[in-house]
């Protein structure tokens, strides 16, 4: 504000008009700002006095059951659990969670309603196994037709829906168990190390943040990169890797459309589902069945076996393309996972822990201590 | 003891240490998956999505178990193999058999590196639990407002336990981050081959076990499941315990994030009785009888000294159920706050209104013209700054202890605030703050002692300055004489002022150097730095001052506290505020405790006769009009 001494202001012009509207404005703006502050001031005082309390959300947002739309919900809803050290799982599932779940906002199957994130409930033996995929795997990969096989696939990303790069896990593991990255391992430069800390930092992220990945790249930003300790530290990484490819990625694969997007619900039924949704309750079984057949135009009339994936020969996927590395997919579809799902093709169960007891490259059991229960013929 | 180390050679050590560490850990995790998992139950359970839902209870029955925590070690059942507790003939078949719920009761056995398994069970839990409030027959017939919250069968030790995990060791032992890498080496001299112990898990097992299971906030999230829960207050006639917690110091500073407050188990079991023996507050031999109250608050690791009488302290204060003296001097300083601010704030509206409707005084201008040509004198300009370089000190000083109390104070206030804990931490930790607290309030109350004795000193010697009838000035002229004296002339000028601004009067009162409401603002300090600085030191540590009061006196200390800081703070952070940065006549600040220049709108409006005097002073002619009116 200029100092009226030195400026003093025109007798008379229409910017000093101007200025008067706008000085009145503001006073407007500065009563009414003061009486909602005050208001609000007031208000606390006496509804602090008269109303009980409500228990803070620190402390009682916290998930105590586990349904299906907990399940759903992003881990940053459950301020308590966000707080804590070591945030306690939903009560009836005692273990420690370790991390929430990831869900999926962008999968039309769930995200209209009509399904929710473990659909699979019929056959006890494989329930929980189909289920467990669809941390990775869009619903469409076994449920939607492909014109194609193997079946086109890329990564989506489970935040925005669009098509994405391979999960950095699956980078890092593939790129230092590859030549080039055993021949860089042999003589690591600083790009070598910066490139891995960033992949392994992108891979906790992914992963929502997981520690454990996080101190690896923690342990791998540590040293020079030319000393003999990152050099040990790599090959520990090399070591620890596989035991998180656990399926979060932050990422899962999906069907890709004709134009090369990933497709992640039956094209053009948003008004077909919502209609279904509408009448559900009042149509006869017979018209259920011809809107269900409306709502899912694309679905596949034989829904894809697990032995259809996990097998090397005529795969319905072909892992190496969507950036698995060779160790992973060898497990994925010719170690025990092929051998348990041919097991239990063939009707017999599986006893463990002989069946997938850990071996030494000759086929014998690491732990002498296990009871290997030979498995009954069928 | 301090380490004797510089700080660089500790940095140096613990970035050293951390990389040893990572590559311990590392190093070892393959050999610890292995044994700790013999039989290779991770293969599945370590996938997330491993689970089914349940349509009928709308549940997931989840089988997913964190592989880190079997890995890494991170809490003492990472030794048992699954089988321990699930029954091995239902689990070694896929798929599993019907599987029967975990009796947390039965015999484990508990490998350690020496290979020898030693037998353990959690049945003394189950002896203690029984003698407690939360026995076994109450706990199996819990009702909850959402349906179950276990499945059927499950054990009821899962209410308030989970797959126990170590805390971190630097919780307890702070210099555990710089020392863990190389702290167990020693140890492992003897324990690696002779004595073998897996020294690293021991020592995290017997830090985590120094202390609570559980920070305090996740020990009040466990509590809360049952005693937050409607239907269960209902049925056991409980009061919500996640708000009675957060209504005591110890539930704020946990919220806080402070580590080493009371939690539940603090104040409801004895000192090293069993957690699981929480008795009934009605039970003489309970904790929280109130014989044995002050007990709770006196022991070892809380306050210890404390007079008996800190028992009477209402540890919940929580007004709406307060009763007694405390509820009516709540209601009365909500009364005296409404009685204080509302009028200021009728006052503050009416000046901004008078603007909006365009209002304007009789003579105006000439008095502006008056007020510029008193500007431009140089003894003029000189006499009409207000506020005194050592005012201006004063005010500055106050105004910053004032700022570092209210951000130290109102987060402790408001702690279920997300922006509490954010100021919190951002100041380092509840300690800090309340260090910065307990110190700004301490040179609050010393500065306002040194003013009190300047004031008292220059009224003083006022008193013996000879007046003009010749005779002493004398105490009572001198005290009335004070700038900030408040007296029945003022109040007069109050009401003429409020008829003013409400169109019942065409001209407003004159005021000299200061206006009414600055005067009360300035009794308001006065009053205020005297309520807040007694209750405060009363309050600072209630270990030394319950050998003096009354414990209840502390609630009628923590109530004055608050609610008198809470009028310090609207009525600064509002009034004082708006009228002397916000106020259309001095936005976008007056400069009158800067220079001491106060704005020319505001000379003229606000302080008139203090301006005719100055003119009259120096000689510069005062327009008759003007002098009249």
């Amino acid at each position: 504000m200029p100092d009226p001494t030195t400026h003093p202001a025109p007798a008379h012009d229409t910017s000093h008009e101007h200025v008067g509207v706008m000085r009145r404005v503001y006073a407007i703006v500065l009563i009414l700002v003061v009486l909602f502050v005050s208001g609000r001031a007031i208000q606390y005082l006496i509804v602090n006095l008269l109303v009980p309390y409500s228990p803070p959300e620190q402390i009682t947002r916290i998930p105590s059951r586990l349904t299906e739309e907990v399940w759903k919900t992003k881990p940053d809803r459950f301020l308590g659990s966000m707080l804590a050290e070591n945030p306690r799982a939903p009560l009836s599932h005692y273990h420690q969670i370790q991390g929430w779940f990831q869900p999926d906002p962008v999968n039309d199957c769930t995200r209209s309603g009509c399904h929710g994130p473990m659909p699979h409930s019929n056959r006890k033996e494989t329930r929980a196994f189909l289920n467990m995929h669809a941390t990775s795997l869009h619903c469409g990969v076994c449920h939607m037709e492909s014109a194609t096989e193997p079946l086109p696939l890329a990564w989506y990303n489970l935040r925005t829906g669009r098509k994405t790069e391979a999960p950095a896990l699956l980078q890092a593991y593939g790129w230092l168990i590859s030549e080039e990255g055993q021949a860089q391992l042999a003589e690591p430069t600083y790009q070598f190390q910066q490139r891995l800390i960033k992949l392994l930092s992108k891979a906790a992220d992914q992963a929502a943040g997981d520690p454990t990945i996080r101190r690896l790249a923690e342990a791998v930003a540590g040293p020079r990169f030319s000393s003999p300790t990152f050099t040990g530290i790599v090959q520990t990484v090399l070591e620890r890797l596989p035991s998180h490819f656990r399926g979060e990625y932050g990422a899962k694969l999906a069907l890709l459309d004709e134009r090369g997007n990933p497709l992640l619900g039956h094209p053009n039924t948003e008004a077909t589902v919502q209609r279904f949704l509408d009448l559900r309750d009042e149509l006869s079984p017979t018209a259920q069945v011809e809107l269900l057949a409306k709502v899912h135009p694309q679905r596949r009339p034989d829904t894809l076996r697990c032995s259809d994936c996990h097998t090397r020969d005529s795969t319905m996927i072909t892992l190496g393309t969507v950036g698995y590395p060779p160790e992973r997919i060898l497990t994925l579809q010719e170690g025990w996972i092929y051998t348990a799902i041919e097991h239990n093709k063939a009707g017999r169960p599986l006893y463990l822990p002989g069946f997938v007891a850990p071996r030494d490259e000759e086929g014998a059991a690491t732990n002498p201590d296990l009871e290997v229960v030979p498995a009954p013929e069928p | 003891m301090r380490s004797p180390w510089t700080r660089t050679e500790r940095s140096r050590r613990a970035v050293s240490g951390l990389l040893l560490a990572g590559l311990l850990a590392l190093g070892c995790m393959p050999q610890w998956a292995q044994a700790d998992d013999p039989d290779n139950c991770l293969l599945c359970h370590q996938y997330r999505g491993l689970g089914r839902y349940v349509p009928e209870q709308d549940a997931i029955h989840l089988y997913f178990t964190s592989p880190d925590y079997q890995h890494a070690r991170l809490g003492a059942h990472a030794r048992i193999a699954c089988t321990d507790c699930h029954e091995r003939s239902e689990v070694s078949v896929i798929p599993h058999k019907p599987v029967s719920k975990v009796d947390c009761t039965k015999t484990c056995h508990l490998h350690n590196v020496s290979g020898v398994a030693r037998q353990f069970s959690h049945r003394e839990a189950d002896r203690w639990l029984s003698l407690g409030v939360h026995n076994p027959d109450t706990l199996a017939q819990l009702e909850f407002t959402n349906g179950p919250l276990l499945n059927e069968g499950q054990a009821y030790c899962l209410y308030c336990h989970d797959e126990p995990l170590f805390r971190d060791p630097a919780d307890i032992i702070p210099e555990y981050d710089e020392f863990s890498p190389t702290a167990t080496e020693r140890c492992d001299v003897c324990h690696a081959d002779q004595i073998p112990i897996d020294t690293r898990f021991q020592v995290r097992h017997v830090a985590s076990r120094l202390v609570h299971a559980r920070r305090p906030l996740e020990m009040a999230q466990t509590c809360s499941v049952c005693h937050s829960d409607m239907l269960i207050r209902e049925t056991y006639e409980l009061q919500d315990a996640s708000v009675r917690y957060t209504s005591t110091y110890h539930g704020k500073a946990a919220l806080l994030g402070e580590l080493d407050t009371a939690d539940c188990i603090s104040c409801h079991v004895w000192p090293g009785e069993n957690a699981h023996a929480i008795r009934a507050a009605r039970d003489p031999e309970s904790i929280t009888h109130p014989t044995n109250k002050a007990d709770s608050c006196r022991s070892v690791n809380c306050h210890p000294g404390a007079d008996a009488s800190i028992g009477q302290a209402a540890v919940h204060l929580d007004l709406p159920s307060l009763t007694g003296i405390e509820i009516i001097l709540a209601v009365a300083f909500i009364i005296f706050t409404l009685m204080t601010f509302g009028p200021s704030l009728v006052l503050t509206v009416l000046e901004l209104f008078q603007i909006v409707i365009g209002r304007h005084v009789e003579g105006e201008e000439r008095m502006r013209q008056l007020t510029l040509n008193v500007l431009r004198h140089p003894e003029g300009r000189e006499r009409l700054r207000r506020i005194t370089p050592g005012q201006r000190w004063q005010h500055w000083i106050l105004a910053l202890l004032f700022a570092a109390l209210v951000v130290t104070g109102f987060p402790m206030k408001f702690a279920d605030q997300t922006w509490s804990r954010y100021v919190i931490e951002s100041l380092g930790g509840l300690y800090n703050a309340r260090q910065i607290h307990h110190y700004a309030g301490t040179l609050l109350v010393f500065g306002f002692l040194a003013h009190l004795a300047h004031v008292m000193w220059g009224m003083f010697v006022q008193a013996r300055r000879t007046g003009p009838d010749g005779k002493p000035v004398g105490v009572v002229r001198a005290v009335m004489a004070l700038p900030m004296f408040v007296g029945p002339k003022d109040v007069l000028k109050m009401v003429q002022m409020l008829g003013y601004l409400m169109g019942l009067r065409k001209k407003p009162p004159t005021f000299g150097r200061f206006t009414i409401d600055q005067k009360f603002g300035y009794l308001g300090v006065f009053w205020g730095t005297m309520v807040l600085g007694v209750t405060g030191f009363l309050l600072w540590d209630t270990q030394i001052s319950s050998r003096f009061v009354d414990g209840r006196i502390f609630n009628l200390a923590l109530i004055a506290h608050t609610y008198e800081a809470f009028l310090a703070v609207i009525h600064v952070g509002i009034l004082h505020t708006c009228n002397v940065v916000f106020a259309p006549t001095v936005f976008p600040f007056s400069p009158a405790t800067l220079t001491g220049d106060t704005p020319v709108t505001r000379l003229h409006e606000m302080h008139s006769e203090m301006v005719i005097e100055v003119a009259k002073d120096i000689g510069v002619a005062v327009p008759p009009e003007v002098e009249h009116a």
